[in-house]
């Protein structure tokens, strides 16, 4: 099992980088100094503290939004609404620590909280409407995500915005609300952290308990499930909002961490990310780690290479795109000889 | 069998295996150094345990699979089968256990995919119908090449299947368990079809489970066991008990059941009048009246689709009835969901174990502990004991004998009859008051089905009252104390199994005779 593990993850890592060199060789000759640039995007993200911690930043709120994918992708249900649900809880988080002035202590949470729980109607009320009507919950909550755009927009501009501000933004968030920086020279906040606890507890929930392994059961077809008398629907519907939650908690989590005021003009592309990410890390709580930080990687390599030497930064989605397809094919990983080869000979043992 | 003919006339091999195996990529060895000849005309049976290989060698040859051992000589000549279509084009034609047919096209165009005749650019949908009445005519097997394959009966949809395999200038016809389907009186018919291409001088290969069957249609025999060729004779110089051990490998004991007077015992489920008039057609039912008692089998018997499904689908909770009453133990139980059921102390074995009883691609603790998930003994507040669970799956794995690689791995690295063990062992271990076993054998080997009748048998001594819905006629009248015949969503008899016979059924089943 652990052999076989690390096999997938060996071969995995191995197409990433071929994957890389495969778009990156040919675009880099298109440049005078076609070393410079590969080594750039390869290795400038690791040159200064700074960059590695711009990786952080941008996996902080994809691993979230991962974890909201892979809980409802595990249970069965397509929800893509988490976009719209970061977008919310951002907004919410924001409202709140503008209307509510308590202190810090009492007043993150609360704020994180109720941009959790506005966030979560994103994912939630597609559940609820695919167990009520049938229609299907991936062309509602990815529908949705407009909705909540627009609602927010709304919010935006007639309850939050700063008429003095020349853009269409909110006012300043008090200060002492804001994330501190953890290592000095860059933006990674208290977020990155939680962010990474909870893909552990993520895993935990999915693998050791017995709510997760009813999701794993609703997750694979509902005839299992039926058979054994589970209230898939139920389960269904919680997990879509509990994913929803965390969607929207990432949404403000990244608000107090990385911004002054409420700028966002339109989703942020962080649920994307993360649907990515999650698909990358093959619906597994704890490989969403890596996967994000890999995304992340790659973010912050095209954006060196673009700011740089004028490389567009379509290049990274379009790596992003075939490390998504190498990463889904089966076909690759179950391929007899590539495991083999990765897993040293053992013909025949399994019998 | 009458071979007076052939004896004398020199036999030709039609194929040859030689030393073909096969390892799967995960290491299964499904096959190794078989090497026979399949001598031209002969009615060919190839016999085993299921995940003996059978089923391998036959997709090799129909060019599904690739050996990755030893060579296929054919007509004499040796021949790489690279994919179905040099099969087709070999004269090798392959009739599946699970139909390959498309429900909504016809039987004409479903004979036509992929060598469809043209007119321009268009199906020629005249010359393909006169394509099937052609075939029909020169096989004497009767379909309207018009008719939605989805509308035709099992039995017709499986002369579908042969009319299909047989398009191409079929010269070997290869039949993997074609009796599963059909009631006794179908494969009857099957068999007159079946030597009647053989007089065509198509030779037939066919993979069965059923010794008597082997005995009414072939000549020859060839025995695989563990993925080598055990036996390959004359069938008539071999007793049935030396085929038996053969296949086994050993002497296996069938379950038999005590004739016993149990109408004095408790009821235990009792339905009155139940209808569920919506929903698929062949699964609706019609004023069913049912009383199942403590420790007795009912077995139900019926065409595929006359409303055992319904029955089924009534007494585990996924439907609710339109009219009637239900009651277990005395409990109304008309508006109960499965979890009220199964609170209730109903079990339910289904046969399809990677569908319906366990998750394919999760392991086998979590299948095995999947509905006793909640139970104090393996939890400890919201989180899994997996230690406790560990040691529960392995107890159950060893009571059922389960052929494994150990409880991590995931079901669908078992073979069909150890899965359905495993999810066996899961469903009898709750010790239900009633059970619902629902096609327990389809597709598995003997020995597992002999361990599952053996502990339906132990159940329902131990006071379970059983329900058995069953295609498979031997088994139904070994186990059942009653049984239930179905037509047509209704009941149309019920009778003490006091030394019944198919025979007996066969109009029941076939809506001829009713008494209710």
């Amino acid at each position: 099992m652990i052999r076989a593990a690390f096999a997938s993850t060996a071969i995995t890592a191995g197409f990433c980088l071929f994957v890389l060199l495969v778009v990156l060789v040919p675009v880099a000759l298109l440049y005078p100094e076609p070393g410079e640039v590969l080594s750039r995007f390869l290795l400038g993200p690791f040159e200064k503290t700074r960059y590695m911690g711009n990786i952080v930043e941008l996996a902080t709120p994809s691993m979230l939004t991962a974890l909201a994918v892979v809980l409802m992708f595990r249970c069965g249900a397509f929800n893509l609404g988490v976009e719209g649900s970061f977008f919310l809880g951002g907004l919410t988080t924001a409202a709140m620590v503008l209307w509510m002035p308590l202190p810090p202590l009492v007043g993150i949470p609360l704020a994180l909280l109720a941009g959790a729980i506005v966030g979560s109607v994103v994912c939630g009320i597609p559940g609820i409407v695919k167990a009520t009507t049938g229609a299907s919950e991936l062309v509602s909550s990815l529908m949705l995500n407009y909705a909540a755009v627009f609602i927010g927009l709304f919010v935006l501009n007639y309850y939050l915005r700063d008429p003095t501000a020349a853009m269409l933004s909110s006012d300043r968030f008090p200060a002492e609300y804001r994330f501190e920086s953890l290592i000095p020279r860059t933006r990674i906040h208290i977020g990155s952290i939680v962010a990474v606890v909870a893909c552990i507890i993520g895993a935990i929930y999915l693998n050791r308990t017995s709510q997760g392994l009813e999701v794993r059961i609703s997750g694979t077809g509902n005839d299992f499930s039926r058979h054994l008398g589970l209230n898939s629907v139920a389960l269904n519907i919680r997990i879509q909002v509990i994913g929803g939650m965390i969607a929207a908690f990432a949404g403000g989590i990244e608000m107090l961490g990385l911004y002054s005021r409420f700028t966002w003009q339109n989703t942020t592309g962080n649920g994307w990310t993360g649907v990515i990410v999650a698909i990358i890390a093959r619906d597994n709580p704890i490989l969403i780690i890596p996967a994000a930080l890999f995304i992340g990687y790659l973010q912050v390599g095209g954006d060196l290479v673009s700011r740089a030497f004028g490389v567009p930064t379509e290049i990274v989605s379009l790596i992003q795109a075939l490390v998504m397809i190498c990463v889904t094919s089966v076909a690759i990983f179950q391929h007899p000889a590539l495991r083999k080869f990765v897993q040293g000979d053992r013909g025949g043992a399994a019998q | 069998m009458q071979m007076t003919g052939d004896e004398t006339a020199p036999q030709k091999a039609l194929v040859e295996f030689r030393e073909i195996g096969k390892t799967y990529p995960n290491g299964t060895v499904a096959l190794r150094n078989v090497s026979f000849q399949v001598i031209e005309g002969d009615i060919l049976a190839v016999c085993g345990e299921n995940g003996a290989g059978k089923s391998t060698l036959m997709k090799i040859l129909a060019g599904i699979e690739q050996p990755t051992q030893g060579t296929i000589h054919y007509e004499g000549r040796q021949r790489r089968i690279a994919d179905p279509n040099v099969a087709g084009d070999m004269g090798i034609g392959m009739v599946h256990q699970h139909f390959s047919l498309i429900r909504s096209l016809s039987v004409a165009e479903n004979l036509a995919l992929g060598q469809e005749p043209r007119r321009g650019l268009l199906i020629d949908r005249r010359a393909a119908a006169d394509r099937v009445r052609e075939l029909a005519q020169k096989f004497s097997l009767d379909v309207d090449p018009n008719t939605k394959v989805g509308s035709l009966s099992v039995a017709a949809q499986q002369k579908v299947e042969i009319l299909k395999a047989l398009s191409r200038n079929t010269r070997l016809l290869i039949l993997d368990e074609p009796s599963a389907v059909l009631t006794p009186q179908e494969t009857q018919e099957l068999f007159v079809q079946l030597r009647s291409l053989r007089a065509r001088g198509v030779t037939i290969i066919f993979i069965s489970h059923k010794l008597h069957e082997v005995r009414a249609l072939a000549n020859r025999i060839t025995v695989i066991r563990s993925g080598e060729v055990v036996e390959d004779g004359v069938l008539s110089e071999m007793s049935d008990a030396a085929i038996s051990k053969l296949v086994m490998g050993v002497d296996v004991t069938r379950a038999s059941r005590n004739q016993r007077d149990l109408s004095a015992a408790t009821p235990v489920v009792v339905v009155k009048k139940a209808t569920v008039a919506t929903g698929d057609a062949d699964r609706r039912i019609d004023a069913i009246d049912l009383t199942i008692r403590a420790g007795e089998i009912l077995g139900i018997a019926g065409v595929d689709g006359s409303g055992q499904e319904g029955v089924v689908d009534l007494l585990c909770g996924n439907v609710q009835p339109d009219e009637g009453d239900i009651a277990l133990l005395g409990k109304p139980m008309a508006l109960a969901t499965t979890l009220d059921w199964r609170r209730a102390g109903m079990a339910h074995l289904p046969g399809d174990r990677f569908q319906i009883g366990g998750a394919p691609h999760m392991s086998l603790v979590d299948n095995v502990m999947a509905g006793s998930h909640r139970d104090k003994q393996f939890t400890r507040g919201p989180f899994l004991r997996v230690g406790a669970m560990v040691a529960r799956t392995n107890e159950l794995i060893k009571t059922f004998n389960v052929r494994c690689l150990g409880p991590r791995e995931p079901l669908n690295s078992l073979s069909g009859g150890n899965a359905q063990k495993l999810v066996a062992a899961r469903e009898f271990s709750s010790n239900p008051k009633f059970l619902i076993v629902n096609q327990p054998t389809r597709g598995i080997d003997v020995a597992a089905a002999a361990m599952i009748h053996g502990e339906l048998l132990r159940l329902s001594q131990n006071g379970t009252a059983i329900l058995l819905v069953t295609s498979d006629l031997d088994e139904l009248l070994q186990l059942s104390d009653r049984v239930a015949v179905m037509f047509d969503g209704r009941i149309a008899v019920v009778l003490e199994n006091d030394g019944l016979t198919p025979e007996r059924l066969g109009p029941f089943m076939l809506g001829l005779e009713k008494t209710s």
